[in-house]
């Protein structure tokens, strides 16, 4: 429900709406975009497909440790579990750095970001939580995943390893998911309830911040998940202070939204109906999470029905009504066809009961004592009636579900037509034709300020209407070219995750095959004129802000992995120790080889921009030659160690520095490659001034490998 | 022949619209201040007298060659302040991060774990 239902319907939403309520034609990398929808299909794929083979994930949404050890755990599903979140969440956080680059830098005149709408400004929140949050999952897979295929010890307790660290890494990532499933819902009815209630939105700055601060403090609390664990009063304070923080934002949302609907000419369409059943179900599912953030309290209600309610209020209460009522107010513009409002408000009304039969006894039910994740229990304890309520309310909210989509089919058959701009609506979405072309507006509408559709319309308080733009005729709009490298780069990595647990030879085909793919997809269009500027809004190249949007995932990423390695420093229960294996001369020797490589990178940078062909062949290769002369160390070392008696096996030490030191080498493994694609493209003329973007955006990449070493060198290294 | 007096024009317009980039003489400068400060690091490991500040010093000499990098070789000095802003905002929130899972993983003792 929460990777493969609420998330894919909200970017459903971005996808489609994002563009046309900032005014851009397209997102930012239409391929990229294609990339990442097969990408989630074949991750949805081989998920789905543990049920064939009859290993469905048995351990929950969250997988605690030690439930997912091999010991535990024995057969493939948790294989599935971990390997599928895996390339869901590369599919994520590609269309995360998508949308970031696409909302700051491809806005339409005069759309400056205060004038964004609260749904695009949400969407905005959210891709940064999914671009920081993602990693720290990532790295408690790769731990997982390295713990069941090659025996390390992140989870093992008999080595020293702590359980917490799972549960750690799970809600630093799982506590903002909330605010990804949950912030989209919030700006949907944002942008609903001003329309039908004929009115701005009270306080839409104020709005804005607040969803901001919401995402901002969403880091900050996910320990408010594990105060059954026992991590002492300090910490216990500490978030529960910041968990009842967030509920002041939240707050200042519903009320700004009821202060819009405050004096309104309200229409009551399907639409409305869900905005404002979302405000009820969201404040109640609100009011027992703030009761969730005392620890004593939430001692008690750990674990039982309480919370099943609690987050049910929330998810269906909130993003569920909220996704309903983003369907029917833009199903008009997607499809041309307005959907049936009889229906709609039928649906919303069986809906509303069966979520409110089913999930409101739960909260009496968890208060009594009823535990989650039961299916059956003894009789006597009183729980057969409210269960037996909730089963009959489960099946309103199915038949609600069904209504709409009866009344999804009876539309597309026979719906009304739909005009341009069949609500009167506020936003540019609204500006073009219901569904809009390909290409989304003939002419880039002009922003003059916040509704500027309304003020186009209905001029300001004073009756003043913008003037009206003088336009020529609309020509030379570059569409993306088809290309169906993005489905055999999904392939590959579906392939890859099967012969993980397959074969080994399989998962080589699959990820070899996938490294085609991206190779295909960054050089398919490395000599079309219609590519080679791409400088958005702000003035920055799509390609540039984007890699720097990307590192700025990898500080999580390699964060993580740090941290890790230092909160197990000195935990190993046997040797080797670092004292024993480290020799401090060849890493300084490796450490400078690696700095110095990005003196040449720059120099290859100048040289590029310049036209210096001769000087530009000559450091590309020296950067990269400096690069294999890094990883020639790290083989060398990681055989010296490995000679020692240092494996990934041996202790917590071991585990821990290898994966750390590990993927940083292969990330300048990955940066070699680029270099030495570069430099070949430079041999056969191939590339010029034109292409220093790409000559940058690799430096950018390789300088980051520098500068995590850097840390690395420091932390694992020298600091004794 | 066209690409080469397209290569040409779009070097020449690079040039006019460069922004003020460092210079060639700047990066070399960097590089031997890296060169130098990572000669100090190693050598302080190995000062007895400075054990007692030997963390933060380390720390402070690994903070100022990532900026000197991310400053020059990046370029964040001279580019946009959306680029800062999208790469320092998430490396603070990741130290953050990294501290307290750090202190909460029993790393500090500070909670007598």
């Amino acid at each position: 429900m929460v990777f493969l239902a609420v998330m894919p319907f909200s970017a459903a939403f971005f996808n489609y709406l994002v563009p046309l309520m900032i005014g851009a034609r397209d997102v930012a990398f239409p391929r990229l975009n294609a990339l990442s929808f097969w990408i989630f299909l074949a991750g949805a794929l081989f998920l789905n497909a543990s049920f064939l083979v009859g290993a469905p994930p048995d351990a929950g949404w969250f997988g605690y440790a030690n439930l997912t050890s091999r010991r535990f755990s024995p057969g493939s599903s948790i294989d599935f579990w971990a390997l599928s979140l895996q390339v869901l969440g590369a599919s994520s956080l590609m269309a995360a750095v998508n949308f970031i680059v696409t909302i700051l830098n491809l806005r339409a005149p005069g759309m400056t970001l205060m004038r964004m709408p609260v749904f695009v400004w949400m969407t905005l929140v959210v891709q940064f939580l999914i671009l920081l949050a993602f990693p720290p999952i990532t790295v408690g897979l790769i731990f997982l995943t390295f713990d069941r295929f090659f025996g390390t010890h992140f989870y093992d307790v008999a080595a020293g390893g702590d359980l917490h660290l799972w549960q750690h890494l799970f809600w630093i990532f799982g506590h903002p998911e909330v605010y990804i499933l949950i912030l989209p819902a919030l700006g949907i009815v944002s942008e609903v309830l001003p329309t039908f209630a004929r009115k701005p939105l009270f306080g839409a700055p104020v709005v804005i911040y607040s969803g901001v601060l919401i995402g901002f403090f969403g880091f900050g609390v996910w320990s408010h998940h594990m105060f059954a664990v026992g991590m002492g009063p300090v910490a216990d304070a500490a978030f529960s202070i910041g968990t009842m923080l967030i509920a002041i934002p939240t707050g200042v949302k519903i009320f700004n939204w009821l202060a819009t609907l405050w004096g309104g000419a309200i229409r009551g369409t399907t639409a409305m109906h869900y905005a404002i059943g979302l405000i009820a179900m969201f404040t109640v599912g609100g009011l027992s999470g703030v009761m969730h953030a005392s620890p004593p309290i939430d001692l008690q209600q750990t674990d039982t029905y309480f919370v099943v309610a609690h987050f049910h209020y929330v998810l269906i209460g909130g993003s569920i009504f909220g996704l309903f009522s983003g369907a029917y107010y833009w199903w008009p513009k997607m499809t041309g066809r307005l959907l049936d409002e009889r229906l709609g408000k039928l649906g919303f009304w069986v809906l509303f009961a069966g979520f409110n039969l089913t999930f409101f006894p739960q909260h009496y039910l968890g208060a009594i004592g009823m535990p989650r994740r039961i299916y059956t229990y003894q009789r006597g304890m009183g729980w057969d009636f409210w269960n037996l309520v909730s089963t009959i309310g489960a099946f309103g909210i199915g038949v609600g579900v069904l209504i709409f989509l009866i009344n999804a089919i009876k539309t597309i058959r026979s719906g009304r037509v739909a005009p341009a701009d069949p609500w009167d609506g506020r936003t540019l979405e609204w500006r073009t034709s219901s569904p809009p072309p390909p290409h989304n507006f003939d002419h880039i509408p002009p922003v003059y300020s916040r509704d500027t559709f309304w003020r186009e319309k209905h001029g300001d308080s004073r009756g003043r209407k913008p003037a009206p733009v003088v336009r020529g005729e609309a020509h030379g709009i570059h569409m993306p070219a088809p290309s169906f490298w993005p489905i055999v780069t999904a392939f590959g990595i579906a392939l890859g995750a099967v012969g993980a647990i397959t074969h080994v030879a399989v998962a080589i085909a699959g990820l070899g095959l996938a490294f085609v793919g991206l190779w295909a997809i960054a050089l398919e269009h490395h000599r079309n004129p219609a590519h080679v500027d791409q400088t958005g809004t702000l003035g920055l190249d799509q390609r540039k802000l984007a890699m720097w949007v990307f590192l700025g995932s990898e500080c999580f990423f390699f964060g993580t992995l740090i941290a890790t390695y230092l909160a197990y420093r000195g935990r190993s229960l046997v040797g080797p120790y670092p004292d024993d294996v480290f020799s401090i001369f060849i890493t300084t020797v490796s450490s400078f080889d690696l700095l110095m490589s990005s003196l040449l990178m720059v120099l290859a940078l100048a040289a590029v921009q310049r036209g210096d062909r001769f000087q530009s062949r000559l450091w590309l290769f020296g950067t990269a030659f400096f690069g294999l002369v890094f990883l020639g160390f790290q083989v060398y070392e990681f055989a010296m160690f490995v000679h020692e008696g240092l494996t990934l096996q041996t202790n917590l030490f071991g585990s821990t520095f290898f994966v750390a030191t590990g993927f940083h080498g292969a990330h300048v493994a990955l940066g070699v490659a680029m270099l030495l694609t570069l430099w070949i493209l430079d041999l056969r003329g191939k590339l010029d001034a034109r292409d220093a973007i790409k000559v940058e955006m690799v430096g950018l990449y390789w300088h980051f490998v520098d500068v995590v070493w850097i840390v690395i060198f420091t932390v694992v290294y020298l600091i004794p | 022949m066209s690409d080469s007096h397209g290569a040409h024009d779009a070097a020449a317009a690079h040039a006019a619209h460069a922004p003020d980039h460092a210079t060639v003489g700047t990066y070399v400068k960097v590089a031997i201040i890296l060169a130098v400060v990572t000669a100090l690091e190693v050598g302080v490991v190995y000062v007895r007298a400075l054990a007692p500040i030997i963390v933060p010093l380390l720390l402070g000499m690994a903070a100022a060659k990532f900026a000197l990098v991310a400053m020059f070789f990046m370029h964040l000095r001279y580019d946009h302040k959306m680029l800062t802003t999208v790469f320092v905002g998430p490396l603070l929130l990741a130290t953050a991060l990294g501290v307290a899972l750090m202190t909460l993983a029993g790393a500090f003792l500070v909670f007598g774990r």
